[in-house]
């Protein structure tokens, strides 16, 4: 029996560079950046200053009643208008079609937190000079002081649930939170999903922010973050030698992936076909890579495979490029294994130099870029290479976007648990 | 239709639950109808409403993980910990070590969520940020209390961790995922873990789940916005699934973690199968009629290829919520009616959360396995608005083949696991 074939037929993001794909991939290609420094909460004390934030972003442009949703986390916000952007253009805003056959699979990440609640009922229930507090009375000011409409909608399951209810899409659900690597998973285990023949269609992607006081506050003492504070914007310097560390973004992506003959079914605008998924684990550590990239070879080789291609196939490759030393390295290691000789002819960019990391969105929003690249036939740069590293020496299309004709791109992501996550577009042809 | 070629059987279970520290207390104290909610001892919790829960009495992490590994625990929170040494015991229970099946042959799903953060992990730099508990001055925080907190906070809390440290413990490089969808969680791992080595990308996948929210952050919030019962001077008797007098659910704490695998994979290595798992679906309830339930519900029975009258009993949610209780009742209902017997073994335990689908999942599994139904406790009152047909009192055999795994989230997202009793 022939496979059922899956395609991409809606695309929606919201991120720092832009609340529509045309925006997001025409500053990809400008080569900009919207990092500058945080302003959702007063930063200016912390190791880093700086974050890729989302800027004039109201939830009313996308959704009636958008009030309903002021309790919620930006992480459900984000979802819910990239979510609306994706089935608009897919056609599936309008309830139409099987809804039972449709479903939500989203990686993404905690919701809101209320730091000064926490912050505040730990310190009252606190002696001066002590390190530990009287977990009594600290219950007793938590219970006093968290806004429990606010907390109810915190939950891990609200924001796809939100997207279910909201966009009537009561076929199968899920909700993976792999760290860097969760919406490359989400897409790549929808696309199983539908090649089983449990859904004819899954919303996918992911929504996360971690520019909070303890998002900041825990990936600087991981001391993950760059500290480029007097140049955020050349901050994020992918494969460069003097990168330290990456950039935090926020947002979301999502894609309607769809089983071909239905999208054919319902004229569907077929954007392009989901092809390949590779995914592996590293069982190395928390948060290093495997140094010579084992696991990530091998998603990568399973993820061409899988998409029945060899590697000289493949035209671009969205890396992960996170711009800390470990990934790079590693990245480009695996990228050699994989390619052979052919590595160096390969053009690869990281997104990251100019988005920031979206952390559990990053995935989903550097796969639509490579699909825009894809139909374009433009490969956006990774920005701010200026100092070559000998042990990057791949082609990372430095600084400016590049015109090139292909067929097949591949987009890594890998995260911090040691998750690789590889997957495959391609041109769709019939 | 959903390829059938390769069987998927479980071969190994680890648990520690409110009812003790291994599969087998757990099951005896089912069997004996004993409970294992009881005033929270891990912290003084006497401010809240509800400070009774489902703790794992005795849980040591250090007198039980694997001694190479005891270095890491202080990277660790309790649910992290829990779910480590769940996985220890699945994959000790199968009969597997590292390196038994080769790693790239093996991969792990997980269930669960973010931790909340230890209190005293940050009460030093509370203190300085905010010296009269009231307001709060970013800018200390920054320069000073940053330092009073360990690197490695955050990776103490991340809900991959489990699955990250458990892949490190067994060198497990095959595909590795954490579920986040609530009570969902567990039942979603299962089905993809089944959909991983049907596509043979593994031939055996540990599937695991755990929660440790019985922290102040966690215990506070829920106590804001959860249906928590009252009845604190009646612990055991506090959760009553589908019964009347039900005045809302109690948390609790646990690991669950079962070994999935390809059928020809665990005879070829002689495991001891416990159950084979042959159907699952998934989709949302808008509205919670029930409807959607009951379509899920009806869509793991159609890949199980059953009617109704094959399953032996509904494991149910059963949290005992007023709501909650009365939207499962109306779904299990609009498919067995009140012929099938519905068995909810929450009461004894607690709502686990992320760990609630499979802790649950695995009493049914034991009882397939031993060939006796524990009874449901705390349902003496039938609610009109929940008919279903509880079981309950003394231990029944077990008389048909399959049993129907429901779980479900307050916004209608349901999962259905169909599971089969192993004849070999």
């Amino acid at each position: 029996m022939m496979r059922r074939r899956v395609v991409i037929t809606g695309m929606g993001v919201i991120t720092p560079l832009g609340h529509s794909v045309e925006a997001l991939f025409a500053a990809s290609v400008e080569g900009r950046t919207a990092v500058g420094p945080i302003t959702h909460f007063d930063a200016r004390t912390f190791p880093t200053t700086f974050a890729s934030e989302v800027k004039n972003f109201d939830l009313a442009n996308y959704l009636p009643q958008a009030e309903r949703f002021r309790h919620f986390g930006v992480n459900t916000h984000y979802a819910l208008a990239a979510g609306q952007m994706a089935l608009a253009q897919a056609g599936l805003l309008e309830v139409t079609g099987d809804r039972t056959r449709m479903g939500v699979y989203l990686g993404s990440g905690e919701g809101k937190e209320d730091f000064e609640a926490l912050v505040t009922s730990t310190a009252k229930a606190t002696q001066p000079g002590e390190r530990t507090c009287n977990i009594r009375d600290a219950v007793g000011w938590l219970y006093q002081r968290l806004n429990g409409p606010q907390e109810k909608e915190q939950e891990m399951f609200v924001p796809s649930g939100q997207l279910a209810n909201e966009f009537v899409l009561e076929g199968p659900f899920a909700s993976c939170q792999t760290a860097c690597a969760a919406s490359s998973q989400a897409i790549g285990e929808a696309l199983e999903m539908i090649r089983a023949n449990e859904a004819d269609v899954i919303l996918a992607g992911g929504s996360h922010s971690m520019i909070t006081p303890l998002g900041i506050s825990g990936f600087n003492r991981l001391t993950a973050l760059s500290q480029r504070n007097d140049s955020p914007q050349t901050a994020s310097r992918p494969f460069d030698r003097t990168r330290d560390g990456f950039v935090i973004g926020e947002g979301a992506g999502l894609l309607v992936l769809e089983e071909l003959e239905h999208a054919k079914a319902r004229n569907a605008p077929i954007l392009a076909e989901l092809t390949g998924y590779g995914s592996t684990a590293d069982a190395f550590r928390m948060t290093d890579p495997h140094p010579e990239g084992q696991g990530a070879i091998r998603a990568m080789a399973e993820a061409i495979a899988d998409a029945q291609l060899q590697p000289a196939d493949i035209g671009y490759i969205n890396a992960h490029g996170t711009s800390t030393q470990a990934n790079d390295v590693a990245e480009t290691k695996a990228i050699k294994a994989v390619f052979g000789p052919q590595a160096y002819q390969i053009p690869i960019s990281s997104s990251k130099s100019m988005l920031g990391h979206l952390i559990a969105a990053a995935g989903a929003v550097e796969l639509i870029i490579t699909v825009m690249a894809l139909r374009h036939g433009i490969i956006p740069p990774t920005i701010n290479y200026q100092t070559p590293d000998p042990e990057c020496d791949l082609d990372y299309v430095p600084n400016r976007a590049r015109e090139a004709r292909f067929r097949h791109a591949l987009s890594n992501s890998f995260g911090f648990g040691g998750q690789n996550v590889a997957l495959v577009v391609s041109a769709f042809t019939d | 239709m959903v390829s059938r070629s390769r069987r998927l059987v479980l071969t190994g279970l680890g648990i520690l639950s409110p009812l003790g520290l291994s599969a087998e207390a757990f099951w005896q104290a089912l069997v004996a109808g004993t409970s294992g909610i009881r005033t929270i001892s891990l912290m003084d919790a006497s401010r809240l409403p509800t400070h009774i829960a489902g703790e794992v009495p005795g849980f040591s992490a250090k007198a039980m993980i694997e001694k190479s590994y005891r270095k890491t625990l202080n990277a660790m929170a309790r649910t992290v910990e829990l779910g480590v040494i769940g996985a220890q015991l699945a994959m000790q229970n199968a009969g597997l070590g590292k390196g038994t099946v080769p790693p790239q042959r093996i991969g792990i799903e997980f269930a669960s969520l973010m931790g909340a953060t230890d209190l005293n992990d940050m009460a030093a730099a509370a203190k300085l940020t905010s010296p009269d508990g009231e307001t709060v001055n970013y800018a200390t925080w920054g320069r000073e209390g940053l330092n009073e907190i360990i690197p490695m906070w955050m990776l103490k809390y991340l809900p991959n961790m489990p699955a990250c440290h458990t892949t490190i413990l067994y060198d497990i490089q095959g595909p590795s995922n954490t579920q986040i969808p609530g009570d969902a969680a567990g039942l979603i791992a299962l089905a993809e873990a089944g959909r991983i080595i049907r596509r043979h990308a593994a031939d055996v996948m540990v599937v695991g789940s755990s929660e440790g929210r019985l922290n102040p952050i966690t215990l506070a919030r829920y106590n804001l916005f959860l249906e928590l019962s009252r009845r604190n001077d009646d612990p055991a008797g506090a959760v009553r699934p589908f019964d009347a007098t039900r005045d809302g659910t109690v948390s609790g704490e646990g690991a669950a973690v079962f070994i999935l695998e390809d059928l020809d994979h665990a005879t070829r290595r002689g495991a001891n199968i416990l159950a084979e798992v042959v159907g699952w679906s998934s989709g949302v309830d808008r509205g919670l009629s029930g409807q959607g339930l009951a379509r899920v519900i009806r869509h793991a029975l159609a890949m199980a290829q059953i009617s109704p009258a094959e399953v032996d009993h509904v494991n149910a949610h059963g949290t005992g919520t007023t709501t909650g209780d009365a939207f499962e009742a109306r779904g299990i209902a609009a498919v067995f009616g009140t012929q099938t017997r519905v068995y909810a073994p929450l009461p004894q335990f607690g709502n686990l959360g992320a760990a609630s689908g499979l802790m649950e999942l695995a009493a049914s599994v034991l009882a397939l396995h031993q060939g006796q139904l524990p009874g449901t406790i705390n349902h003496t009152q039938p609610d009109p608005n929940c008919p279903v047909y509880v079981h309950t009192g003394r231990p029944q055999p077990v008389t048909q083949p399959y049993v129907v795994k429901v779980s479900y989230t307050p916004l209608g997202q349901c999962a259905a696991v169909v599971i089969r009793k192993w004849n070999p």
